[in-house]
This record gives structure tokens, sequence and C-alpha cells, in this order.
């Protein structure tokens, strides 16, 4: 396989037509302008989608252990293990947090930030700038800002005169799920508040000036122009949020690492321990097998409703 | 006239909400110049005693963060060259030639752009490891690279779509090939295209920590945010440390971000919107 996309890379320079614009010869330049990035993304990503669809009817317990057919055991072991249920239900949970706290905060910061004009590059800024950091780093931050002892939460709560809400923010095990969340959304929410604005700038202004003439007020023109001016954003944003909340795995990882007793146990988290701990590559493939169809399940389901409120 | 009455309610009242969502930024730069004993005394909100600069040499050499920055510099160049190389040709082939297959490579990278990375890790790794390149940069960048793929090639298409096909066939007729149209006509009118690919995959590439996570095993070849997160968890218990290896590696990007922020947010929302 070295050879193989080796060969790809080395061929690069070469890749040159007469541009006579017949179509053989528009066929074979598109080959040779399509085969670098094709060669990589069949190498690095198709053949690993095949692979894992192959592995998930096959049982093998470790990287250096061949396999061997078990047909559908693996989605039978799946459906009896309880942590694979509650690892669903948490994805679950956990991508209506996201959407919810950074799709919500994206979209409420975004309808205050837009009507500011000489303060509003420093508060975009301002606001924008969590998302520059690694969510692992999150992870690292926000582990220290739960701490029970010295952490910013519980003293700062404290201080301001409600200590008795102060909690084990990362031990309670039916509040972990949402405080991690806290902390992945505060990273996130920054992205979607520019999508936002950008869909707010791309609303016609003669709207605006059609609803005043027809007398409507400030909370009138949000419902009747604002709203629906933004829904196409809506959906991007909402749909963009739940990929990438599916794809949720570093600040779980580094915070909790999936506990107390499984309750921040996420379907990445869970592929991750049955993967590369203890090697259950069978029972792994079958989480990712749902994990994918999720996430088409999700870019479908988005894209027909986008297309059918933009018609 | 109305808009400037409006402004400093609305900015007064967003002052408090910023102040929160930056807390924990100015609670770690705080903290990070705290001696242990003051940050044991359980009080954030006091001001350290001294400036302890010493915690940011401390931690950049027992972090050893001048190797993961290092790394992760390498990492960002070598993924942003290569992402590219791959989808600006791609990208040009898939919006301006007809070609038999087209739909078929177009429905593929769809399912790249769904399929989370998480869900492809165990063949991943095995074509690593088949491949030598488990524990390497150049490992790292590849699979960085084809995760970005799908994504760039429509960005690079869609914006390559809105360009008239008039222009390629007057190219044509002056005798340039494919190759020259797209490097001589298209690239330099796709500015913000580019702009955004760049943005968009350096920005992807310097905060990942799934894929490093799998193929980055030893110290010295780790990036930032793995590098950080293994320090976090061996000098747990000293957190002067920790924090001011914490901002050690978000201070940078945040900076840079300051002074190119126009460029940034153009390049993030343009780049979302029109891939």
């Amino acid at each position: 396989m070295a050879g193989h996309t080796g060969g790809l890379s080395a061929r690069m320079p070469k890749r040159r037509t007469a541009g006579s614009g017949s179509a053989g010869g528009d066929a074979s330049t598109a080959f040779w302008l399509m085969a670098p990035a094709l060669g990589l993304y069949a190498v690095f990503t198709l053949l690993p989608i095949a692979a894992t669809f192959w592995l998930s009817f096959n049982s093998s317990a470790g990287f250096n252990t061949s396999a061997s057919f078990v047909g559908f055991d693996n989605y039978a072991k799946a459906a009896d293990d309880p942590i694979v249920w509650k690892s669903l239900a948490h994805t679950f949970l956990w991508l209506a947090y996201h959407v919810v706290m950074a799709g919500g905060l994206g979209l409420l910061l975004a309808l205050a930030v837009n009507r500011l004009r000489i303060t509003q590059v420093f508060f975009r800024t301002a606001f924008f700038l969590p998302h520059l950091v690694s969510l692992a780093v999150v992870g690292v931050i926000w582990a220290n800002i739960y701490d029970p002892f010295f952490g910013l939460m519980n003293t700062a709560l404290t201080r301001i005169g409600l200590g008795a809400f102060t909690q084990g923010w990362l031990s309670d095990p039916a509040l972990v799920l949402f405080s991690v969340n806290v902390a992945s959304s505060w990273q996130g929410f920054g992205l979607y508040m520019l999508l936002f604005i950008a869909g707010l700038q791309n609303i016609d202004r003669s709207l605006y000036d059609a609803a005043e003439v027809d007398g409507a007020n400030a909370f009138q023109k949000l419902i009747y122009v604002t709203l629906p001016g933004l829904h196409e954003v809506t959906t991007f944003v909402v749909s963009l949020a739940m990929i990438n909340g599916l794809k949720g795995f570093a600040t779980v990882f580094v915070m909790t690492n999936g506990g107390p007793f499984y309750q921040s146990e996420l379907i990445t988290t869970y592929i991750y321990r049955l993967a590369f701990q203890s090697q259950d590559h069978g029972l792994a493939a079958v989480l990712c097998i749902l994990l994918s169809l999720l996430a088409i399940a999700i870019t479908i389901v988005f894209n027909r409703w986008r297309a059918r409120l933009s018609q | 006239m109305s808009m400037r009455n409006r402004e400093w309610p609305v900015a007064l009242a967003l002052t408090p909400v910023l102040i929160l969502i930056l807390a924990p930024f100015v609670w770690l730069l705080i903290s990070s110049f705290k001696t242990e004993a003051e940050i044991g005394r359980a009080d954030p909100f006091t001001w350290p005693a001294d400036l302890m600069w010493r915690n940011y040499l401390d931690a950049w050499q027992i972090g050893g963060f001048g190797d993961l920055v290092g790394n992760s510099l390498i990492n960002l160049v070598g993924v942003v060259i290569l992402s590219l190389i791959t989808c600006a040709p791609a990208g040009y082939a898939l919006a301006k030639i007809r070609f038999p297959g087209r739909e078929w490579l177009f429905y593929a990278f769809i399912l790249g752009l769904t399929v989370p990375v998480q869900a492809i890790v165990i063949p991943l790794y095995q074509v690593l490891f088949g491949l030598n390149l488990v524990n390497t940069l150049t490992g790292i960048v590849l699979v960085q690279v084809s995760n970005g793929i799908p994504f760039g090639i429509f960005l690079m298409r869609s914006f390559f779509i809105g360009v008239p096909d008039d222009l390629i066939e007057a190219a044509k007729i002056d005798g340039a090939s494919h190759v020259q149209i797209l490097t001589k006509v298209f690239l330099p009118i796709s500015t913000p295209a580019v702009q955004a690919l760049v943005i968009i995959s350096a920005l992807s590439t310097w905060n990942d920590f799934f894929l490093p996570l799998i193929v980055l095993i030893s110290p010295e070849v780790q990036t930032l945010p793995l590098g950080l997160v293994r320090f976090a968890s061996t000098y747990a218990s000293d957190y002067r440390l920790v924090f001011s290896g914490t901002v050690i590696s978000f201070l940078p990007i945040i900076l840079l971000y300051i002074l190119m922020q126009r460029r940034f947010t153009e390049g993030l929302t343009q780049g979302a919107i029109k891939g």
C-alpha cells in the first residue's frame, strides 16, 4: 500500500494534458486532477469505511490476531451490552444539550451583537475566543473550573451567595454529562454565532423597512422577518451542531473518561475503550456502524428539511 | 440614528455575558502566576503577591513545550499545503470538467463528509500500521489531510462553480491546459476560498486531539493538545505547572486571532457557508 500512495504522489507533477477540449482528453485530465485527493481519500477513508463494515461481522481480539467470520454475533452482543445502550442514550442527550446550549447561545448572541455598530468587532472577537482552544485543552481547563476544592465554579457560586448550588460537578452521576457538555458548548458556540451573524447580514434590509411601514414593532420584526430569514442558516447550524456533537470525544475523554459509572460514556468514547483498551474489535465495529448510521441519518434528515424549507 | 441610540444599552447588557464567558481565561491567567500555596488557599479572586514568571519557565522546560509547538507547526504546515495541493485540483475537476463517474465520486466524498472519523478508527489504525506510519508526523499529516478532503473539495468546488465558463473557453483558445487554467486563472481569483481552506484546515489541525491520540504515541512526536493532556495528568497535583502549561497552549493562537480577526472571521463563515 505504501507503493500505491507513493505512486500517486510521484505521478502528480506529470499530470499534463494537451487541453484539446476533446471528451477523452478531458476525462483523463480530470482523473489526474482527482488522483492525489482520491488516492489519499481511498486509502485513509474509503478503505477504512469498508473495512469497518467487514470487521463488524468478524471476531478479533486485537490488532495482531486474525479475524473469523461470526455473522451477526457482534450485533447481538452489542444489543445485550447495557453500556452500549447507555452510551447511545448519552449521545442523544449530549446532542440535545449541545444544540440547545451552544446553538441557542450562538443565536442569542448573534441577535444582540448584530445590533452593534461601533463595538461589534470587539464583542464578536471576544465571544469567539473560546472556539480557538482545542477541545482537549478545554477539558483540562474545565476539569479545574469544576474542581470541588479550589475550582472557579464552586468558589464563585459561594462568593455571590449561591453556595447552595455548589456541586460535585463531575462526580455527580446525574450531572456529569451536562457539566462536561457545558465545557464543549462553551468552546462551540462562537462558530455558530458567527454563522448566525453572517445569516443576519444576508437578510434583505427592505423587508425591515416594509415591516416598519406596516407598523410592526421590534418583536414582530423578529418573528416575521428575522427568524424566517435565518431559517437556512438555522438548519445548517443545527445539523453542524449535531454532527459536531456526535463527534464529541475529547472533553469527555479528558475530564471524566466516561465516568463515574459510565455516566458520561458516549458512543465515541466507548469505541475508543473497546478498540484500544479492551481490544474487542468486533463489538467496537458495530458501534462504529451505529455512529456512522446516526451521522448519515442526521445529514439526510436535515438536508431534506432544508430543501423543503427553502422552497 | 436609532441605531446609534441602541448601541450602548446593548453593549452594556452584553458586558456581564462577556465577563462570564471570558472568566475561565482570566482565572487561568491569574492563577498561572500564583505560587502553589496561593492556589491551595482556594480563593481564585485574589491577586498573586508576586508574578511567578518561573511557573512558565518550569512548565515550558518540564513539559517539553518547545518540541510540542514544533511538532504542531510541522503538522499544521504539512496539512495546509497538502490540503491545497489535493483539494484545489479535485474541486476544479468536479466543478468544471464533465467525466464519467463524477456523480459517484461526489457521493463518495459526501460519505466522508458525514461519517465521523471515530467510526473508522480501527481499520485506520491498521492501515497506518501496515504503512509503518504509526507514531510519525507523516502519518498524522496524511490522515488529517484525508479527513479534511471532502470538506476541502466541496469548498473549492462551490467557489469554482461560480467562475464563468467563458473564462475557460477563452483560456483554451489561447492554448492553455486545464492545469494552467487552474493555476493561472482560477486560483488567483479564488483568494476567499483558499483563505477559508487554509484557516479551517489550520485551526482544525492545530486543535485536533482524537487522531493524534491514536497515531502519536511517543512524547517526542506529540502535538500541543495531546502533550498538554499528558502533561496535565502527569503533574495533576502541581497546579501552577498545569495552569501555566495550559496558558502556553492557547495563548499563541488567541494572540494570532486577535491580530488577524477579520481574515479568520471571513474565512470561517465563507468556508462554512460555501462548503
